[in-house]
């Protein structure tokens, strides 16, 4: 363990707090900077050896919410590659049709985003807060939250003598909503509601990155991949080049995967098996194994988000947009307004629900709800209609591949062939029916 | 082109994924990968079967040790029970949110400072 967490460990704490946050991922941590530059006390307690220790994302993490909490993070954050290049990828067993979009703006201040590891970079996080004023208590379990005439007064730990009081509780605490549950305002995650993802690191030389995926020096890419890989299951794979490593993995709905009682490793070994695939990661040995559940019910499933004494931020509170693959952008931003929350309600002197409900005023406000608010049909669509995660890639595949062999037909016959194999494949009735759900699910 | 041919071919293909009912692959052994993740072993398990009779009788997938992507569950056949290896649990939480159908798993957070620790996450 770094001395420096140790010696943050063993400060003497104070016995009350204006905030107490559960947890050190982005969104605990943004709040607990927000709060700490006020001036307030406010501790952060993490159950893993540093924050980030537990933490897992694909991934990257987005400039401008990022800058938001710290400002020109990038000189020093510890950060992978700029990503300057989106890839969608539809692929069969053999085949990919690829969509690409690449911008040498993003490789200008303030970029767009960063391949990043978690572990690493909310350890980072974690030592901004520290320097702005906030605790952060490692190695420590919230097991279970403290009442006083129903409302929440802070939390008891798993150490001895463990209690810590404190104005509002913060619970971001992440997608397992232990605490969210205890307070009544959550229930637990619906399988058809949450993903498992699977990922690897492999390790693979820089300039074989950078050959193979076409960038320079410290620019990346992001790839997204529907179709054959997740198996007909509702879900995608991903590629982030990270500086010498590449984060590969595959992300399904958990009740597709209970339903066929498959194995989620067994499609990350499926997809890195694609010939396509292969060839990026050929040759890369692997660091290290990793799992995790991405809230992907949207705004259906959310649980309240305040309640006396008490905020939910980030997954806990199940601010994610499985569209467009984001989730810590969204942990930031309500970690920071659940900061100014108990800032304003600190000023205020009042700390029930009426007064916290101004998070909620915040959040409906902003991009956050907004774009959940929007999206909240695309989950049950995805779901309802896991044939196109492999159906539209191997019609697809097969017109591109009929479309370019030379042979001895015509073009005219050739157009012909494809139209009566999509015709066989989709019937025009599943194709309108499917088209008008996608339109009205995420429009 | 011959169009029944290319269409068996793909019928073939497609019999071979995952389309088909059965899980083509063989069940991977995924100790090696999880050989790279550190975890700091608490004594006591984080992790328990609620009750044990619901994997015996009502539970023929024992869907935990598909759906588990550590491979902490598995089925002992001689003993008829699910044995629970905690000390390489990722903490992902698909045992309590629908990775045993069931419900009949119970699943907490290791005490501070143990189980998996991500040097890279």
């Amino acid at each position: 363990m770094n001395p420096a967490t140790r010696e943050t460990t063993n400060r003497t704490t104070p016995s009350h707090f204006a905030a107490i946050i559960v947890g050190g991922g982005p969104a605990g941590l943004a709040a607990a900077i927000t709060i700490a530059e006020a001036g307030l006390k406010v501790a952060v307690i993490e159950r893993g050896d540093w924050p980030g220790s537990k933490n897992m994302m694909g991934g990257q993490i987005y400039s401008h919410p990022t800058s938001k909490i710290v400002p020109d993070f990038w000189k020093d954050a510890p950060l992978e590659r700029q990503i300057v290049r989106r890839d969608m990828w539809m692929t069969t067993a053999d085949s990919t049709l690829k969509a690409s979009y690449e911008t040498t703006d993003f490789k200008l201040e303030p970029y767009n985003s960063f391949s990043v590891f978690r572990s690493r970079f909310d350890k980072w996080l974690a030592e901004q807060a520290r320097a702005k004023g906030a605790y952060i208590i490692n190695e420590t379990l919230v097991e279970d939250l403290l009442w006083e005439s129903g409302k929440v007064i802070g939390v008891r730990t798993g150490r001895d003598q463990g209690d810590l009081e404190g104005d509002v509780v913060i619970i971001a605490e992440g997608v397992n909503r232990f605490l969210t549950e205890k307070a009544g305002l959550g229930e637990k995650i619906r399988p058809a509601a949450v993903a498992l993802a699977v990922k690897e690191v492999l390790a693979l030389p820089k300039e074989k990155i950078e050959d193979r995926f076409n960038l320079e020096d410290e620019t990346g890419a992001a790839l997204e991949i529907v179709g054959d890989i997740t198996g007909g299951l509702p879900g995608t794979g991903f590629i982030y080049t990270n500086r010498d490593t590449i984060s590969i993995g595959v992300g399904v709905i958990l009740k597709g995967l209970v339903d066929r009682v498959g194995e989620a490793y067994e499609l990350l070994e499926r997809f890195k098996r694609q010939p396509q695939i292969k060839r990026l990661i050929d040759g890369a040995g692997p660091r290290e194994y990793a799992a995790h559940l991405i809230p992907e019910g949207g705004y259906r499933d959310m649980p309240q988000l305040y309640g006396d004494g008490v905020l939910v931020t980030g997954d806990a509170a199940g601010m994610v947009n499985a569209v467009f693959t984001e989730g810590a952008n969204l942990a930031l931003l309500s970690g920071k307004m659940a900061g100014e929350t108990v800032v304003h309600a600190d000023e205020q002197g009042s700390f029930n629900a009426d007064t916290l409900s101004y998070y909620g005023r915040r959040l409906e406000k902003s991009l956050i709800i907004k774009d959940l608010k929007q999206f909240q049909n695309a989950a049950p669509f995805l779901s309802s209609h896991a044939h196109m995660f492999n159906l539209y890639p191997e019609v697809a595949s097969a017109a591109m591949k009929e479309f370019l062999t030379v042979d001895t037909l015509s073009k005219a016959d050739k157009m012909h062939l494809i139209m009566k194999l999509f015709r066989s494949q989709v019937p025009t009735r599943r194709l309108v029916r499917d088209m008008y759900d996608a339109w009205r699910a995420i429009l | 082109m011959n169009e029944n041919k290319k269409e068996a071919a793909d019928q073939a293909r497609r019999g071979g994924s995952a389309r088909g009912k059965s899980w083509p692959a063989p069940k991977l052994n995924i100790t090696a990968r999880l050989g790279l993740v550190k975890f700091i072993p608490d004594e006591k398990s984080h992790l328990s079967v609620i009750d044990p009779e619901v994997c015996k009788t009502r539970c023929p997938q024992k869907f935990c040790t598909h759906t588990c992507p550590a491979q902490v569950y598995r089925w002992e056949d001689e003993e008829k029970l699910i044995s629970i290896a905690f000390e390489g649990c990722l903490e992902c939480g698909t045992c309590r949110s629908g990775g045993c159908p069931w419900e009949n798993i119970e699943m907490s957070y290791p005490r501070g400072g143990y189980g998996v620790q991500y040097r890279l996450g």
